[in-house]
C-alpha cells in the first residue's frame, strides 16, 4: 500500500478513537445520586394549581415559593395523599402506588450533558391504555420564558416544574378533546423520552403551543434497561438550548410505568439542574 | 283591667303584710338564681351535638362530613363540638345567635333543606353565610382554641409553617385559608383574586 494510504488511515483511526474519548459515558459510580419522588398527581392541572378555593398553597406560589419549597420535606412528599388520591382528584380511580423515589444523576463535559435515572416501576397503575411500552421515562427543561398564569398576575415558570405545560383540557384530563396535547402558554419546554418497546427511537422534541414528539435539536440519545424490574434510564443530549455550562435550567421528569398513558404518569415536582452552577441537582463535570 | 281588691295584680301591686322585705328579697335571690341556671342549662342544652344531631338535616350531612376531619378525631384527642365553631362562647354574641337560629326553627319547620338535594342546593348559601360571619368576627371562635402565639411554628410541617408565616405578615384571618376544614366545600364558590 502507498505510505500516503496508510499515514492517512492511521490518522483516521486515532481521529476516530480520540473523539470517542471526547465523549465517553461518565463513570457512574463516581456521580453522586440524588432520590427525588415522583408521585400520581390525578386531576391537579395548572388551573386547580392556580385556583385558591382548591389549593390555597397558590399564596406561596404567587409569593415566589416554589412548589417543593413546601410539598418537599427532609427527602420526602408531604401533601394530602388521601386526598390527592381521593375520587375528587383521580375519579378513575388511583394506582396502588401513589409515589415511589428516582435515583437521579447528572454529568456533563464540553458538548454534552448525561442524566440518568434508575427506579422500581410499580404495577398496579390505574390506566393500561400503551400496549407497546410497560414503561416510558419523560424529561423536560424549561427555557426562561415559561410562565404559568395566576388570575391577573404570572408566576416564573422555574417554580411550577412542568405543571406549565399541565391543563384542564389536555387529552386524558376528564372531558378534554383527545386530540389536544399538552402546551405552555409562554415559552417553551425541551423534551426526551425513553420508551421501553424494542426498537422504539428516542424523542426528541419540545412542548410550545402544542407537544411535538419530533424536531429538537438536542441530538438525544436514550438507552435503558431492566433489571428484574429495576429500571435504569440514561439520557445523552447536547449541552445547547435551555442548558449550558455555568447555568441552572428548571427541570422535571415523569414516569409513565405499567403501560400508563396520558395523565396517568408519576410525576416530579420543578426541580432545577446545574452544570457548573448551583442547583438542586449539580452535574458532575467529566 | 278589674280594680277589684282581691284581684291578682292588685295582690302583686300591694305591699306585702305578711312576708318581711329580707324574707321576699332572699327568695327572689335565690329563685333568680335557680331561674338562671335553669335557664342558660337550657340554652348550653341546645349547644350539645346531641341536640344539633337531633335534625337529620344536621346529622345526615354535615355530621357526617365533620366524622372524618382532625376536629373529630386526632392524635391528642381533643374534639370540637358544633358549637365551638358555630356559637359564641361569649355572652352577648351568644344571646344574638340564639336568637337568630329561630330562623333555623323556621326553616327546619317548613323543611327548606330537609332532602339532600336540596341541602345541595343550599350549601353554598349556608357555607358563604358562616364564612362571612367568621370573617367579620376575625375568626373568633377558632380563637377559642387556636393563636398564632401559641403556635410552635417550628414544630410544625414546611407546608403548615409557610402558610402561617405568610397568614401573620399579611394579617389574615384564620378562615380565609381553612375553609372546608370540618365540612364539604360547596360548588361554584366564589374566588377572591386578592392575591
Amino acid at each position: 500500500m502507498k505510505k500516503t494510504t496508510v499515514s492517512f488511515a492511521v490518522l483516521g483511526a486515532l481521529f476516530a478513537f480520540g473523539s470517542q474519548l471526547a465523549h465517553a459515558a461518565p463513570d457512574w459510580s463516581k456521580v453522586p445520586k440524588r432520590d427525588i419522588q415522583v408521585f400520581h398527581a390525578g386531576v391537579t392541572p395548572i388551573e386547580w394549581v392556580m385556583k385558591k378555593s382548591d389549593h390555597s398553597g397558590r399564596t406561596g406560589l404567587t409569593k415566589g415559593e416554589s412548589c417543593v419549597g413546601c410539598h418537599e420535606e427532609k427527602g420526602g412528599l408531604n401533601f394530602d395523599m388521601k386526598r390527592l388520591a381521593g375520587k375528587d382528584l383521580e375519579p378513575k380511580g388511583a394506582p396502588k402506588t401513589m409515589n415511589f423515589p428516582v435515583a437521579v444523576q447528572a454529568a456533563y463535559d464540553k458538548d454534552n450533558a448525561y442524566i440518568r435515572l434508575s427506579f422500581k416501576a410499580p404495577t398496579g397503575g390505574a390506566d393500561a391504555s400503551d400496549k407497546e411500552n410497560d414503561v416510558k421515562v419523560a424529561v423536560m427543561f424549561a427555557n426562561d420564558k415559561v410562565t404559568a398564569a395566576a388570575g391577573d398576575k404570572s408566576v416564573a415558570g422555574a417554580l411550577v416544574g412542568c405543571w406549565a405545560t399541565c391543563h384542564a383540557d389536555a387529552r386524558s384530563m376528564p372531558g378534554a378533546d383527545d386530540k389536544k396535547t399538552k402546551y405552555t402558554k409562554d415559552g417553551a419546554y425541551e423534551l426526551m423520552q425513553w420508551k421501553s418497546a424494542k426498537g422504539a427511537k428516542a424523542v426528541d422534541g419540545s412542548v410550545t403551543d402544542k407537544r411535538n414528539m419530533e424536531g429538537g435539536t438536542t441530538g438525544v440519545k436514550a438507552d435503558g434497561e431492566n433489571k428484574g424490574g429495576t429500571y435504569t434510564v440514561t439520557f445523552t443530549r447536547k449541552l445547547n438550548g435551555a442548558l449550558a455550562e455555568g447555568k441552572a435550567a428548571p427541570f422535571g421528569f415523569a414516569v409513565h410505568a405499567d403501560h400508563a398513558s396520558g395523565r396517568f404518569h408519576h410525576v416530579s415536582m420543578g426541580y432545577t439542574i446545574g452544570f457548573g452552577a448551583d442547583g438542586d441537582i449539580k452535574a458532575t463535570k467529566q | 283591667m278589674s280594680d277589684n281588691a282581691s284581684g291578682f295584680w292588685a295582690k302583686l301591686k300591694r305591699p306585702s303584710t305578711k312576708y318581711s322585705l329580707l324574707g321576699l328579697l332572699s327568695v327572689g335571690f335565690i329563685s333568680g338564681i335557680f331561674f338562671w341556671g335553669g335557664f342558660n342549662t337550657a340554652m348550653e342544652a341546645t349547644n350539645t351535638l346531641e341536640f344539633c344531631i337531633s335534625c337529620h338535616e344536621m346529622k345526615d350531612n354535615v355530621y357526617q362530613e365533620y366524622k372524618t376531619t382532625i376536629h373529630y378525631s386526632n392524635r391528642t384527642g381533643v374534639r370540637a363540638y358544633c358549637s365551638d365553631c358555630h356559637v359564641p362562647k361569649d355572652w352577648g354574641h351568644k344571646m344574638m345567635r340564639k336568637i337568630q337560629a329561630s330562623k333555623e326553627v323556621y326553616g327546619k319547620i317548613t323543611g327548606v333543606i330537609d332532602t339532600p338535594e336540596k341541602f345541595e342546593g343550599h350549601r353554598l348559601e349556608m357555607a358563604t353565610r358562616e364564612w362571612d360571619r367568621m370573617k367579620k368576627s376575625d375568626s373568633r371562635e377558632c380563637r377559642n382554641c387556636h393563636s398564632f402565639g401559641a403556635m410552635d411554628i417550628e414544630k410544625q410541617k414546611l407546608r403548615a409553617s409557610k402558610m402561617h408565616k405568610i397568614g401573620q405578615d399579611e394579617k389574615k384571618t384564620c378562615i380565609d385559608c381553612h375553609k372546608g376544614i370540618a365540612h364539604k366545600k360547596p360548588k361554584g364558590m366564589k374566588e377572591d383574586d386578592d392575591e
